[in-house]
């Protein structure tokens, strides 16, 4: 049996599925919440990726081709920024739940967006060069 | 603390853990494979990135495994929380089931074929071995 509500349930507005075009904040809210769907393409596609070079060597060159692909290559570029734009706003997001705190001293948002930009540009070049320069 | 609580936590903890690898090892492996590699740009490889990755080198192999893994369950998870608030409330639990059986399916067959490609992968795994 369902217990009894504490409190008189409010009137709750209907939202329709476009309801976060309404206002700046939602959109933008709701645009950092779709680059979770570029991800996770990108992750898949991936996958497919590598199963292709795993089973077989010429179906994979033919993949390369499609890599090269102008269509593909745009797609790549939206699926790159929708994922830089995750990033930002993820280390915005770390920034104001979990501030760096020395002493006194309490790292804001905008701080922790700047000091986590330079450690992703840090690490990409380290991956880099660890794995791709001069090879 | 139930054991449904303490997975829905531990699920969280993966989600928010997957949200830093797909901020600071993502970008960079689009941008080499996808973008550097079809267009010529630096840095210019000898072969294509994906095989110098997971066919020459071990620490490859588990750099493809937690960027592709856990960018996956970030994104994965991350969607299905937002599928109904675009309009599929009904529609929850199947989002969510669906969403789970993408992960699984997905971590296991990475992990499969990176296997394949790199059988002394199989050394890092903490598995016991013959």
């Amino acid at each position: 049996m369902s217990q009894p509500k504490k409190y008189p349930e409010l009137p709750r507005k209907k939202l329709g599925p476009g309801w976060w075009l309404s206002n700046r904040h939602y959109t933008m809210y709701m645009l950092r919440e779709i680059t979770s769907f570029f991800v996770a393409a990108y992750s898949i596609l991936y996958i497919y990726q590598i199963a292709v070079l795993a089973n077989s060597p010429g179906s994979y060159a033919r993949y390369l081709d499609v890599l090269k692909n102008p269509l593909m290559i745009g797609f790549s570029i939206i699926i790159l920024g929708f994922t830089l734009y995750h990033a930002l706003t993820w280390f915005m997001l770390i920034g104001r739940i979990q501030p760096i705190k020395l002493g006194s001293f309490k790292t804001t948002p905008v701080q922790a967006l700047i000091i986590n930009t330079v450690l992703l540009v840090v690490i990409s070049g380290a991956i880099i060069t660890i794995f791709f320069m001069g090879k | 603390m139930s054991v449904a609580a303490r997975i829905h936590a531990l699920m969280w903890g993966v989600f928010s853990l997957g949200g830093f690898i797909a901020a600071f090892l993502l970008p960079v492996l689009i941008y080499v494979n996808n973008i550097a590699y079809p267009l010529g740009l630096w840095p210019m490889t000898s072969k294509d990135p994906t095989t110098l990755l997971v066919a020459d080198q071990l620490l490859g192999s588990v750099f493809v495994l937690v960027t592709i893994g856990g960018s996956l369950f970030h994104g994965i998870f991350r969607f299905q929380t937002t599928l109904p608030e675009l309009g599929m409330r009904g529609q929850t639990d199947r989002i969510v089931s669906i969403g789970y059986a993408i992960i699984a399916v997905g971590i296991i067959v990475l992990l499969y074929f990176l296997l394949i490609l790199n059988p002394s992968f199989l050394k890092m795994l903490p598995i016991p071995h013959p």
